[in-house]
């Protein structure tokens, strides 16, 4: 628990130090000439390559335009501070503001697309900004460039000097390197990082995915503003062909070298695609050629960067505690069952062009009840699972749940109302440990601790807890055994307190033994009265468990009604063996 | 892709951690700071300037050297690029023994260093072309070529007093060297009361020029000039112009009438006119500068301008008879008559030693040095 | 109208060139899920091979052609091994990036070779072209409108027709299942590659004696030839030609009419719409993921 209570003053020492250090830093650097103008340089690059540090890093998404927003915070400070007589700051706001309205606008790109489609909507935003701020001399200056860019005052203080201009932008680099590593353990990097690492996951544990990958684009758009707005008052000149496709791939390849999992990973690439350079300069020409190879080596080789290589060694696994939590809201209530709907399925059909997957399908789901869906293989079971929660529009029918038509709304508004689902091929954040993973779970909109960091730990812990996976808490997930990771996934849909839990082949994958426990586990949920909609192919497991029971086949239902009923259905049978049941042969 | 390198290492070289690469070590050679292409997309023409600087140098020190002592150079990879121009000419700065500095052809690199150039207070030769570096109100920059407004006036005198077409259209890039002769060219032409029929730019790296082809075809234009910044470019539109039957006259900035594209285009560019600071037959300097560098490289010399900018150090040097920045500047500036590869030296209030440009001719293939054009205004 | 159907030409002669390296691009797509942002650099390599065996070494001029064609396979398949393999499971965007990767190192690793300045060299015809009306018609042009034509025929061909094509088709939407048939996938991912490579080095070659050959002749076509790719419909061979071709249609139109400054303003912009309204370019099939 220790390792992520969200104190506010987390990681504000270090930031202190930091801010001393570079202070000191820039006292010591001289007033003018080659070390200044490369830690300005460095400083600025770096707070850019801070924001690919949460697009690229944090949410997955690839951003090969991060210089055309360099270059547009350069721009507005320029023409700001020179043409129309700004003070520094404010054009800088403005700067930063625009960036960030165009970042957004980017990230409107990426509602159907991703991987390279979303490279190429980048890399044309790219392109056509650099032409604009060639072409479009009457505001740019077109290809000349702006020059004799002041340097600002504030509060009296004057930043003319190169010491006091390098001041600022290291503080500013301490300042943005902080947010963006808060931002990491902070609800909405939790977001990103999901929405990475499985963004089907994520929306059914209701992040919105699109509306995240849209702010990531926005925050990373900032940032690199910001950092453009800084490098142009220290360099005092800028002209468009420093704001180019070329660029981008630099502090693309800034982020990666460093590592783009984290903002130290930006600091430690940039500094050294920044040195570089000037170790290799015996290499003279041949040493581009040498900067390509390692690309390619550090893609191979070390995909988490220099600094993921790193602290990966150093990290020692935080001990997991025994700090007591109040246990799950579900465990103190008792089941029972009551005649009350919580889904109600009507006429539900799917068509996949000419496959009817789903052929008007009816099923309801009394509260308090486990609800089993059963059929043979290509009977729709996860089409209609899919389309339940949200994944797949329905070609007609109407779903109703906790009470409201959720029949057009996306994965997650479908979580918020209350509807929690598990995969049949477990789908975890593997870039997260397992308590993040739950705490995602935890923190979904309309949860009763959504709000409050602290509770959400507690919360997340708990239903850790109830699935006996406490102890792994600070592992990451993908190093746990399969049967653990499922039940880790349960633990996440448990967190959010949901109205209704839906397990798609929950015993896929798992052994006689670890089936067993898992027959027990939901009898216990049924025991507290949890809702539960159940897929899968084990009948001893269904058979345990259900207290009703759907059949499918063919996408239509086939039988619905008591377990031993249903199983003892001439056309179940048939369905599953192919034939009836000879009386005789009985 | 469109990766220069100018971009990588335009993320220069880092924080304050690293030994200065070796230095000279003897204290009685007179140091010359020079900022060149040693990588990046230049880095050829910029061979060939230091190379001319080179043969310059050994001249000088063969000569005597400067006050009695020999010259040696101190050269920074500006990497092609206006930030590695920056890093480049602020590591020279560091060296309190360097006298004078030899700049950049590239106006926008020498428009990135200029307040490095200002607070340095030493003198600097450059070859930059762009008329504003030496209106800048900056005392420490003196060209060793002739600016663009000297170009754009003789393209428009050749046009209209040589020629006498009046009817003229032009093609020019729209990065800064070509809107730059843009500029000029429209101010000249203003001054002798003449509209262009066709003012046409482009962006660099055009496969196609069909379009702006076409727009001069349509323009009834009786004589083309040009600013091209890229040979590739000006030789496919070399070869698209012919194709599409326009044989009007043709006299364009420099790279017209460079190797290259001569190279390139072949019998495109037959006939045509450049204009060139630099051309061997100009003058006898320009002779035995390019003997010499064929003797030495094998290869001959497009441009002059590092060369007549040491040789015109070396005099204002050593007629001030000290390296006080000021006297130098002092002794530059009163420098008349004096004979370079590019021309006659002499130097305006402003900075500029050079007012006049060569004509030169496409002869089936070969350059042709055919008059030189000076003003004295 | 005379001006108009000189561009119109002049637009498809470029459009082809768009297309024909756009179908490197789509090749690599379909059969082996990369996208190549080193495609433009076959280019670039296939022309410069040529320059050696024509210009340097006085090879007659198709025996260049042919030797670069085979040196170009060999090469995709080294390239496949280096940016290709060691990332094979690890998703896309590792691969993207090595292919950047990939691309700075040749280039730069010719620049070393050759130095920045272009280099010319003749095309397949001594005639510079013919004159039909209004319209001069680049002999250049011509022969790669026509190659293009035959290479488009001679990829659907394969990739509709043959049972290898079927397999490398296979192997592209799964591998697993694709060598759980008997399909050596390994042979088919190179095999892909070094098409791929093979295709890009001709489309280079080609271009050459228009562009003249240099570093950086390859680059914006590259980008653009994706772009092409993307309008005409992701993955789709006949859309690629039809993408290249319209994109070199809009652009040289957009120039005359427009801007020229702002020509390549016009391929994105449409690429951006594209991308915008409908994802799938003209012919691109939408491929719904597995929940």
């Amino acid at each position: 628990m220790s390792a992520l209570a969200a104190r506010p003053w987390r990681g504000l020492p270090a930031a202190a130090l930091a801010t001393l250090a570079a202070l000191v830093v820039a006292w010591l650097a001289p007033a003018q000439g080659y070390y200044l103008n490369i830690l300005m340089q460095a400083s600025t690059y770096a707070i850019a390559v801070v924001g690919l540090v949460v697009v690229l890093g944090y949410c997955g998404q690839i951003s090969i335009a991060q210089a055309a927003f360099f270059g547009i915070g350069a721009y507005a400070v320029a023409i700001g501070t020179v043409d129309f007589g700004l003070n520094f700051f404010v054009a800088l706001a403005l700067g930063v503001a625009l960036a960030g309205v165009l970042g957004l606008l980017l990230g409107l790109g990426s509602l159907r697309l991703g991987g390279h489609y979303l490279a190429m909507v980048t890399i044309s935003f790219q392109q056509i900004l650099t032409l604009v701020l060639t072409n479009w001399i009457d505001l740019t200056h077109g290809p000349d460039g702006v020059r004799d860019i002041p340097r600002p005052t504030l509060l009296g203080v004057s930043f003319a000097g190169g010491n006091a201009f390098l001041a600022l932008c290291l503080v500013a680099l301490v300042l943005v390197t902080l947010a963006v590593w808060r931002l990491k353990s902070h609800r909405l990097g939790r977001a990103m990082q999901a929405v990475r690492d499985n963004d089907l996951a994520a929306g059914t544990c209701g992040i919105d995915v699109f509306g995240t990958k849209v702010i990531a684009f926005g925050l990373s758009a900032v940032l690199g503003g910001l950092g453009g707005g800084f490098f142009a008052v220290g360099f005092r000149y800028i002209s468009p062909d420093q704001f180019g496709f070329a660029e981008s791939i630099v502090l693309l390849t800034m982020a990666l070298l460093g590592g783009v999992q984290s903002p130290f990973g930006a600091l430690v690439g940039t500094g050294l695609l920044v040195v570089l350079p000037e170790w290799l300069r015996f290499l003279r020409q041949v040493y581009l050629a040498v900067y390509g190879a390692a690309v390619i080596l550090i893609m191979v080789f070390l995909p988490d960067g220099l600094w993921g290589f790193v602290s990966a060694r150093l990290s020692r696994r935080a001990l997991p505690d025994a700090t007591h939590v109040p246990p799950l809201p579900l465990l103190s209530q008792t089941g029972r069952e009551s005649a009350e709907l919580v889904l109600s399925v009507e006429g539900l059909a799917k068509y996949f062009g000419g496959l009817k997957a789903l052929d008007g399908v009816d099923l309801a789901v009394r509260r308090g009840t486990v609800h089993a869906l059963i059929g043979p293989n290509g009977s729709g079971k996860t089409t209609f699972i899919n389309v339940i929660t949200g994944l797949y529009r329905p070609t007609a029918g109407r779903i109703r749940f906790a009470g409201r038509d959720v029949t057009a709304l996306p994965p997650h508004r479908r979580n918020r109302a209350g509807l929690a689902r598990t995969f049949q091929n477990i789908r975890l954040f593997r870039g997260m440990t397992v308590l993040e993973n739950v705490m995602v779970g935890a923190e979904r909109a309309g949860n009763d601790v959504a709000g409050d960091p602290a509770a959400v730990v507690r919360r997340a812990l708990a239903a850790l807890d109830f699935v006996d996976q406490r102890g792994d808490a600070f592992r990451l997930v993908g190093t746990l055994s399969y049967g653990h990771q499922r039940y880790v996934e349960i633990a996440r849909a448990l967190a959010g307190s949901p109205a209704m839990l839906l397990l798609d082949e929950p015993a896929a994958g798992l052994n006689m033994t670890e089936k067993h426990a898992l027959g027990l586990l939901l009898r216990r949920l049924k025991g507290h009265g949890l809702t539960i909609l159940i897929v899968d192919h084990d009948m001893t497991l269904v058979e345990q468990v259900a207290d009703h029971i759907t059949v499918l086949n063919f996408g239509r239902r086939i039988a619905d009604g008591l377990p031993a009923e249903v199983l003892a259905n001439p056309d179940v049978i048939a369905a599953y063996l192919g034939e009836p049941r000879r009386h005789d042969a009985a | 892709m469109q990766i220069t390198r100018r971009r990588a290492l335009g993320a220069a070289a880092a924080a304050g951690t690293f030994a200065i690469v070796g230095r000279a070590r003897a204290e009685d050679t007179l140091k010359i700071g020079v900022v060149s292409p040693l990588t990046g997309p230049v880095v050829e023409p910029g061979r060939i300037q230091l190379n001319s600087l080179r043969i310059a140098t050994d001249q000088v020190n063969e000569a005597g050297g400067i006050l009695g002592r020999k010259v040696e150079l101190i050269v920074e990879d500006d990497q092609s690029s206006n930030p590695g121009a920056v890093l480049a000419f602020s590591r020279l700065a560091e060296h309190d023994d360097i006298v004078a500095f030899i700049g950049s052809i590239r106006s926008t690199q020498m428009k990135a260093m200029a307040p490095d150039m200002l607070k340095a207070a030493k003198p600097v030769m450059f070859g930059g072309t762009d008329p504003s570096l030496t209106h800048l109100g900056n005392p420490w920059l003196f060209r060793c070529r002739p600016n663009d407004s000297y170009s754009a006036r003789v393209m428009t005198n050749f046009c209209l007093t040589s020629l006498k077409l009046s009817k003229i259209a032009l093609v020019h890039s729209t990065d800064a060297f070509g809107t730059g002769g843009e500029k000029a060219l429209l101010g000249n032409l203003d001054k002798a009361g003449v509209a262009l029929v066709l003012d046409q730019g482009y962006a660099n790296n055009q496969p196609d020029f069909t379009p702006v082809v076409l727009a001069v075809k349509s323009s009834g234009a009786e004589v083309l000039t040009s600013y091209f910044t890229n040979e590739p470019d000006c030789a496919v539109f070399a070869r698209q112009l012919r194709q599409l039957g326009v044989r009007i006259p043709w006299v364009g900035s420099y790279s017209v009438i460079s190797p290259v594209t001569r190279g390139l285009a072949k019998n495109a560019l037959f006939g045509t006119y450049g204009i060139a600071d630099f051309a061997e037959d100009a003058n006898p300097t320009a002779k035995a500068l390019g003997a010499a560098y064929r003797t030495r490289f094998n290869a001959s010399p497009d441009n002059g301008w590092t060369y007549d900018a040491m040789k015109v150090l070396a005099h204002a040097i050593n007629t001030a008879n000290s390296t006080d920045a000021a006297k130098i500047r002092e002794a530059i500036l009163a420098i008349r008559k004096f004979p370079g590869a590019e021309g006659e030296f002499n130097f305006d209030e402003n900075g500029d030693g050079l007012h006049g440009y060569n004509i030169v001719v496409n002869n089936n293939g070969a350059a042709e040095f055919k008059e030189h054009i000076e003003f004295t205004d | 109208m005379d001006v108009l159907l000189q561009l119109l030409f002049t637009g498809l002669g470029i459009g082809a060139i768009y297309a024909m390296v756009s179908l490197g691009f789509v090749l690599l797509i379909r059969a082996a899920g990369v996208v190549n942002f080193g495609q433009g650099e076959f280019s670039m390599l296939g022309a410069y091979l040529l320059v050696v065996f024509f210009n340097v070494l006085g090879l007659p001029y198709l025996l260049g052609m042919a030797l670069a064609i085979v040196i170009m396979a060999g090469f995709g398949v080294v390239f496949a091994y280096a940016t290709y393999w060691p990332l094979r499971f690890r998703g896309g965007l590792p691969v993207i990036i090595s292919t950047i990767g990939a691309s700075i190192f040749l280039e730069n690793m010719v620049l070393v070779l050759y130095g920045p300045s272009s280099v010319q060299i003749d095309g397949l015809f001594d005639a510079p072209g013919i004159q039909v009306g209004p319209v001069f018609m680049d002999s250049q042009y011509l022969s790669i409108l026509v190659i293009a034509a035959l290479l488009v025929t001679l990829q659907y061909f394969i990739f509709e027709k043959t049972l290898l094509g079927k397999k490398l088709q296979a192997t592209s939407q799964d591998k697993e299942m694709a060598s759980l048939l008997g399909i050596p996938v390994v042979t088919m991912v190179m095999i892909t590659f070094a098409y791929s490579a093979a295709m890009g080095g001709l489309a280079g070659m080609l271009v050459a004696p228009i562009l003249f050959v240099s570093v950086n002749m390859a680059g914006a076509i590259a980008l653009k030839a994706f772009a092409a790719n993307i309008i005409g419909g992701y993955g789709s061979i006949p859309g690629a030609i039809l993408g290249g071709l319209a994109l070199g249609v809009v652009e040289t139109l957009g120039a005359a009419y427009i801007s020229v400054p702002y020509k390549d303003a016009f391929a994105f912009l449409m690429l951006l719409l594209f991308l915008l309204v409908r994802p799938q370019g003209l012919f691109g099939e939408r491929i719904a993921e597995k929940a």
